[in-house]
């Protein structure tokens, strides 16, 4: 009779705890839930497009015609909390009085910085060896596009530029 | 005391902690192969310590970082220590590593313990993640490109690439919040991480016992871990702690210079640890490069997992193991091989091959926008005859007609072209007889057949032909190229040394008469670039910073005078009023020269007649129009017509720089007073009528000059000869070059600073600082050397030694003395240089003085006392060990 009882008593006990087993299995996995996605959410952050300002790179008149010159020129930046003058560069290459192209400085293959080769007329990236023609036109090397121009204007002989950058190591030209 | 142990240790449990760390047999008893793991839990625990350490004094900003670890680095007693600790002893950890599963591997070690290697390969993995996120921390040059790469590669890994490149940067680019995920990566993700692993790989051998000898007969035999085996594993870690001290001392970490991404001297490569991936990843090209991104490391690591799963092979003895021991032979073989070529290659820093040269040659011919010849001239005739001052092509020209895109002239015959440039009026009847664009009938006939062709060219949609790129034809071009030469001849320095027609210096040898005879223009080119190739013992400073038309201008220049003894008149004639009158008419004539360049190539004879030749549609230029007009008027007629007439068609040549009105309005003036009937076209410039004509030098000079301070001098450029002069500058001005630079504080790379050195700076200071470079015109007569620097300048204390020289670099001086040739630029004020990169110059120019940019200003102990005591406490303490044991053993 006790025996039996005990028995009982055991399963009711057994379940009971079962029940409680479940009920921490699920609560804890919601607390890991409740906190964790949107902890998990707050380190996969995008930083929205930039706005576009014209940055003013400096007088080109006396550029040499299709040689191209890395300028480099000041701008605000705003660097999440940071924000400050930087400087950056570009590759401005005069064709005539009014025609201009701006290269952004910065393989497009992972972003290295790549200079311009007066002996062999071309750019070539020394990370991984990309080699573009004056034009842009890769010839060489693994960069998947050719160099990415940059929006430019020039007023009263001073070239403007809006600053942006482009994903590097894809095929398409995509700002970021 | 004992009773204080035991009421600790019954509440605590210390003793079973213990014995489950240290209470194991090791079959076949205690070996030094089993070493290597507690060296690299020693070295882990010193990394703990070291990077604690560095926490103190560390800003994890992408303004501070730099500069916060050069401060622990000089300024904190026994920083060097932490942190060349913390540097070497992150590549012996993942060397120790590699060389621990190594071991693992030839002993068979995974077949008894295959969890144990398993959690190993994380460990592995995890010690590579804190080499990567640890590396850009610094924030200098290395560690930048290390991070910038590194995560771009990531990028590249198809589906989840953007995503892992987003965490890992927390954005799309390298900015401060990259800067601020690498810290916490490194301190507060993968520390952890480590530190649970190692407790999870000790625990899984504790459980599953060690491996022991494959010899089975050995493995009978066995020993305990405590004191045998500790005892062995105490010896080795100390010969590695005393290496990493060593390592510290000897080889301390180089400066590589604060981050700066627009020094393209700096030739990144990864640290040791991934040149392999680095290496790997450059067979992968194209569409191929997202595969090697991604399965390049994943077949690394595939491989060590696989290696227990497939490797059912009950022995253990490598001896026995021939095919498993090729695998590793193979696999380490691969990644020693990889690394080696990765570390070999080059930055791609030297010239192309001949062969890859020509090749790209023809490449780029290919690419060249195709034009046929005629079009080509057409476009200079284009040019040449105005028809831009009214038309827009390509987007660039002025707005009175219409602009002349492809679809414009689309479906137009070259017949009705060529009516439309004779004869305007007849396709637009409904304009009256004046369309307004002028009639070119006087154009010749191969002309408008050219200008229709480049037309036709426009219409057809081909590409737009760099305007400045097809070469002129042999005449046209050489008497400028060779003029041009003549001034960089000039204003390079070259006359310090070397003799034209019997005038400039005696350094070198005369290069007028018979001297460049029977040399090539190659020759010469070489020459100028290096002058060593020829004359290893040369004294002769390297122009190679100068750009391939400069040279080619002054190669032109040096052939036009082999052979003559005397100067050319038309050449020569002006380098002799330069050198006595530098201010003088010539200079002016230059101007007139260019302005008359930019009346054709801007179009104005489209509409203005000058000399009875040119469009009707505005007034002619020379004689009377202009004659009571001062320069002011004509400047703003250019700039802004409506100003003076506000009913004008006239486009605004707005777009023009100052000098280039200047130069226009200079031509125009000269113009005034002439005949309107005058002979076909004379050369103003050349004319004697013109040059006494041009009486306002003085005006001119005015308007000039500021405007030439106030253009920064490029870099690259040279300082412009003659100009500015040793006036004073203004007294805010002055105070301002009292201030130093923001590179004044960054410790720079003197390596990096010796390439930078080579492009901006050896063409005046010569190689290595060396050479005394001649400054016709200055007081000293020569460009100040460098090495060894003015004592003034020099102090042996490294940071007033770069405030001396920082105020030179940043805001340039100007030679003591009536003409000084050559000046020194602002480089800093001119952004030619970036703060960076001044430091680092500053460190080369530094190192040259024997002076280290880098010197510990307070070390607490000097590096190598310190290494000798630490030495010596440790040989003493294994002799008093050693005499101990010998005595016990004798009783």
């Amino acid at each position: 009779m006790d025996e039996v009882s005990n028995k009982d008593q055991d399963e009711k006990t057994v379940s009971r705890r079962n029940f409680f087993k479940v009920v921490i299995g699920v609560f804890a996995f919601l607390n890991g839930v409740v906190l964790g996605v949107p902890y998990i959410r707050a380190i996969i952050t995008k930083a929205p497009l930039k706005k576009l300002h014209w940055s003013k790179v400096g007088d080109v008149t006396s550029l040499a015609a299709m040689q191209p010159k890395d300028m480099a020129f000041q701008m605000r930046s705003s660097d999440a909390f940071l924000h400050q003058e930087v400087t950056r560069s570009v590759w401005v290459i005069r064709h005539s009085e009014s025609d201009y192209t701006v290269f952004s400085p910065i393989c497009p293959h992972l972003g290295c910085h790549y200079k311009w080769d007066a002996q062999t007329n071309h750019f070539e990236c020394p990370c991984h060896g990309s080699v573009f023609t004056i034009n842009g036109k890769v010839i060489g090397g693994p960069a998947p596009r050719p160099l990415d121009t940059l929006p430019h204007k020039i007023e009263n002989g001073v070239l403007y530029v809006e600053w942006e950058r482009f994903k590097v190591g894809i095929s398409k030209k995509v700002r970021v | 005391m004992n009773r204080l142990v035991k009421w600790f240790t019954d509440r605590w449990p210390f003793y079973q902690l213990r014995d489950l760390l240290l209470k194991e047999d090791i079959p076949g008893g205690s070996s030094f192969a089993y070493t290597i793991g507690s060296s690299i839990l020693m070295i882990f625990a010193l990394q703990v310590a070291s990077g604690i350490l560095q926490l103190f004094y560390y800003v994890p900003t992408t303004d501070h970082a730099y500069n916060s670890v050069s401060y622990l680095r000089t300024q904190v007693p026994f920083g060097w220590l932490v942190h060349n600790m913390h540097y070497w002893g992150a590549s012996a950890m993942v060397f120790l590593v590699a060389l621990h599963m190594v071991r693992v591997y030839t002993w068979g070690a995974y077949k008894k313990t295959p969890l144990t290697w398993f959690i190993g390969i994380a460990l592995l993995l995890t010690t590579m993640a804190l080499s990567f996120t640890g590396a850009p921390l610094i924030w200098d040059q290395k560690g930048y490109y290390a991070g910038e790469v590194g995560t771009s590669i990531a990028g590249e890994v198809p589906i989840i690439g953007n995503l892992l490149e987003i965490i890992m940067r927390g954005g799309q680019t390298m900015t401060q919040l990259t800067l601020s995920r690498f810290f916490a990566f490194h301190v507060g993700v993968f520390v952890p991480i480590l530190a649970l692993l190692i407790g999870m790989h000790i625990a899984s051998f504790r459980t599953s016992g060690v491996a022991g000898p494959w010899d089975r007969e050995k493995q009978k035999k066995t020993g305990p871990f405590w004191p045998d085996q500790a005892f062995k594993d105490l010896t080795v870690a100390t010969v590695v702690l005393l290496a990493l001290i060593a390592l510290s001392v000897y080889f301390p970490v180089p400066y590589a210079g604060m981050a700066d991404t627009i020094n393209t001297t700096y030739v990144p490569k990864p640290e040791w640890n991934f040149l392999f991936i680095y290496q790997a990843l450059k067979y992968f090209k194209g569409p191929l490069e997202p595969v090697g991104a991604a399965g390049v490391p994943a077949v690394f690591v595939l491989l060590l997992i696989i290696v227990p799963l497939i490797d059912r092979n009950p022995k253990r003895n490598p001896f026995h193991r021939p095919f498993a021991m090729a695998c590793l032979v193979l696999y380490a073989g691969l990644i020693v091989t990889l690394s080696i070529i990765g570390y070999l290659s080059p930055g791609l820093a030297q010239p192309a091959t001949g062969k890859k040269k020509e090749a790209k040659k023809t490449e780029e011919k290919k690419a060249a926008p195709r034009m046929s010849p005629e079009a080509k001239r057409g476009e200079k005739v284009f040019q040449k005859s105005g028809c831009r001052g009214c038309h827009k092509v390509h987007g660039k020209g002025g707005s009175v007609g219409p602009e002349l895109t492809a679809e414009a002239l689309k479906g137009k015959s070259r017949k009705w072209l060529m009516d439309q440039i004779t004869s305007s009026s007849s396709h637009f009847p409904s304009m009256g007889p004046n369309t307004g664009m002028t009639e070119f009938t006087s154009m010749g006939k191969k002309d408008l057949h050219d200008l229709v062709s480049y037309l036709m060219s426009i219409a057809e949609g081909e590409a737009p032909a760099p305007e400045a790129s097809p070469a002129p034809s042999e005449a046209g071009r050489k008497s400028p190229g060779i003029k041009k030469g003549e001034q960089i001849f000039q204003s390079k320095g070259c006359t310090g040394c070397h003799k034209v027609f019997g005038k400039g210096g005696s350094v070198g040898p005369e290069l007028s008469g018979g001297t460049l005879k029977g040399k090539s223009r190659q020759w010469i080119e070489d020459q100028i670039r290096n002058p060593k190739s020829h004359f290893p013992n040369s004294v002769m400073p390297s122009f190679s910073g100068m750009s391939k038309e400069d040279i080619d201008d002054l190669v032109s220049y040096l052939m036009s005078m082999v052979g003559r003894s005397s100067p050319d008149p038309a050449a020569a004639a002006s380098s002799e009023q330069d050198s006595k009158d530098p201010a003088g008419s010539d200079q002016d004539a230059s101007h007139i020269k260019k302005g008359k360049e930019l009346f054709q190539s801007q179009g104005c004879s489209g509409c203005h007649k000058i000399n009875g030749k040119g469009g009707t549609v505005d007034p002619e230029l020379s004689g009377d129009t202009l004659k009571d007009r001062n320069r002011k008027w004509i400047e703003d007629q250019i700039r802004n017509p409506k100003s003076h007439f506000p009913n004008s068609i006239m486009p605004s040549f707005s777009g023009l720089s100052k000098e280039d009105v200047n130069s226009l309005a200079s031509y125009l003036k000269s113009l005034s007073g002439q005949s309107p009937s005058g002979s076909a076209a004379p050369s103003p410039a050349g004319s004697p009528q013109a040059r006494k004509k041009q009486q306002a030098p003085a005006k001119q000079a005015e308007t000039e000059k500021p405007e030439k301070s106030a253009q920064p001098p490029k870099a690259g450029e040279q300082p412009p000869s003659s100009a500015g002069g040793p006036s004073g500058p203004p007294p805010e001005q002055k105070a301002l070059k009292e201030q130093v630079g923001k590179s004044a504080f960054i410790i720079g790379s003197a390596e990096n600073g010796a390439s930078l050195y080579k492009e901006e700076c050896v063409s005046c200071h010569g190689p290595d600082g060396k050479d005394n470079v001649p400054n016709p015109g200055s007081k000293d007569g020569k460009v100040p050397p460098l090495n060894p620097i003015d004592r003034e300048l020099y102090s042996p204390d490294p940071k007033v030694f770069v405030e001396h020289i920082d105020k030179i670099i940043q805001h340039g001086s100007t030679p003591e003395g009536p003409h000084p040739a050559l000046h020194m630029p602002a480089w800093g004020d001119s952004r030619s240089l970036t703060q960076q990169e001044i430091a680092n110059l500053e460190a080369y120019i530094l190192q040259l003085n024997g002076v280290d940019r880098g010197k510990i200003v307070q070390p607490g102990l000097e590096p190598q006392t310190f290494f000798f005591i630490v030495l010596g406490l440790f040989v003493v303490a294994a002799l008093l060990a050693g005499g101990a044991w010998a005595r016990r053993r004798k009783e």
